[in-house]
């Protein structure tokens, strides 16, 4: 048995894998051949060395592999949505329905916005009903005030201050409002303040009085006048 | 005892431990989920060893543990009994770490085996016992790095051969059985397989 024979049949030799002669012809080879059984004895120490290699910590294998089949039960994503629907999750549900009513909000949301205002403004609405109860502006019953667009308008003739009101002693006074009419009359007066005798007679002069009237873009119109008459008494001293 | 009675006592063990594995097997393909991580328990060890061994690294040895344990869980109904369910289990780590080897040898990364990563790792997981001198406990722990580095320069085929054998202690028939090779395939394989570890062992060993 040559020393390559030998070496071949090391593995069955160290396994127990060999007949009682083999056996016996390989141990004489062995004991005569250094090389060889230096060569087995390397051998039989690496795979002793393999053999007593250390065991690895399997780590927490365990609670991984039950994460992942639990992961994997549940199916992943999308597919916990689509699946059917007895296999739902109990909340599912209740998660969707809160979902779909704060999705509703937000397009209510995005809709209003941008939109102009469509409700009704109380000061606006008190406006506009009065705005329809009353005359045109610029009417005798809704007059306008003289101001920059609308002109003061000018006197024609003027009615004399009647005695009533000059002939009594003291002092005095009477505001007024005049409503001077797109031809120019006096068609209304009202009485503000002061004595209502003595307005009497004052508006009875002043209704004779005639104007040029105001006018608005080259059109006529009613204005309001406010006019205050003034009584001063006056005494000559002794000297 | 006798030697009929040892043989008997064994058969009566076999067969408990053939009995209380089928229990578990069942109870696993009915969705027992205890009875899945009782069977991960029993088997994990034994799965990220083969891995690591294998692969060489220990981080991806766990990930991949996960990967058997969810194929034996997607294809536990499929498992017919007629192998052991540790030879089943082996039989999928082998398979899984070959398909690795391969992604990886795809990506040339097979170039970049972490040997540098695994002596540390190695290092601190070896325990000299208690018995042996400080010297004595240093070589060994040398030589079993070694050792390790030499298996990952051997052929996968060869590294699988050899790891269920001399690491896991399988025997040749159950070798056969995991790899799906006839026994005299995988003796001539083994024996090739210790004479490559010591063909690259040698200018180390052989000194010894």
């Amino acid at each position: 048995m040559n020393c390559a024979i030998v070496r071949s049949r090391f593995s069955a030799f160290i396994d127990g894998d060999v007949g009682a002669e083999e056996r016996r012809a390989l141990g004489a080879h062995l004991r005569g051949c250094a090389v060889c059984a230096t060569e087995l004895s390397a051998l039989e120490t690496a795979l002793s060395a393999l053999h007593e290699l250390p065991h690895a910590d399997a780590g927490n294998v365990a609670a991984a592999v039950r994460d992942r089949i639990e992961l994997e039960r549940r199916g992943p994503g999308l597919q916990l949505l689509f699946r059917p629907a007895w296999k739902a999750r109990p909340l599912l549900g209740q998660s969707l329905v809160q979902g779909a009513l704060v999705f509703t909000m937000m397009l209510s949301v995005v809709f209003s916005l941008g939109r102009p205002w469509r409700g009704v403004d109380p000061v606006d609405a008190t406006l506009s009903r009065w705005e329809t109860r009353l005359p045109p502006s610029g009417t005798e019953g809704n007059p306008l005030f003289p101001s920059a667009g609308v002109s003061v308008p000018q006197v024609r003739a003027r009615g004399q201050a009647p005695e009533p009101f000059l002939s009594p002693e003291g002092e005095g006074s009477v505001f007024l409002e005049t409503v001077v009419a797109r031809d120019g009359s006096v068609s209304a007066v009202t009485l503000i303040e002061g004595d209502l005798q003595e307005a009497r007679a004052l508006a009875d002069a002043l209704r004779l009085e005639r104007f040029e009237p105001s006018r608005v873009g080259g059109r006529p119109v009613a204005v309001s006048l406010y006019r205050l008459f003034s009584r001063t008494e006056v005494r000559a001293g002794r000297s | 005892l006798g030697t009929a009675e040892i043989a008997v006592s064994r058969a009566e063990t076999v067969s408990e431990v053939a009995a209380l594995e089928s229990s578990l097997v069942e109870r696993c393909r009915k969705g027992d989920a205890p009875a899945f991580a009782r069977l991960v328990a029993l088997h994990e060890r034994m799965v990220v060893n083969l891995a690591v061994r294998l692969l060489g690294d220990r981080e991806d040895a766990r990930d991949l543990a996960q990967d058997v344990f969810l194929q034996v869980y997607r294809t536990l109904s499929r498992f017919e009994g007629r192998s052991s369910l540790k030879t089943w289990i082996y039989r999928i780590t082998v398979n899984q770490c070959r398909n690795r080897q391969r992604w990886w040898r795809r990506r040339r990364r097979d170039q970049a085996v972490p040997l540098d990563q695994l002596k540390p790792s190695e290092e601190s997981q070896l325990r000299a016992p208690s018995s042996t001198a400080p010297f004595e406990g240093v070589a060994r722990r040398e030589l079993a790095e070694r050792v390790q580095r030499a298996l990952l320069r051997l052929s996968f085929e060869h590294r699988s051969i050899l790891v269920l054998r001399e690491v896991e202690g399988l025997t040749c028939d159950e070798i056969a059985v995991t790899l799906g090779l006839p026994e005299g395939t995988v003796k001539s394989r083994l024996a090739r397989a210790r004479a490559g570890l010591r063909q690259v062992l040698l200018p180390e060993v052989g000194a010894a």
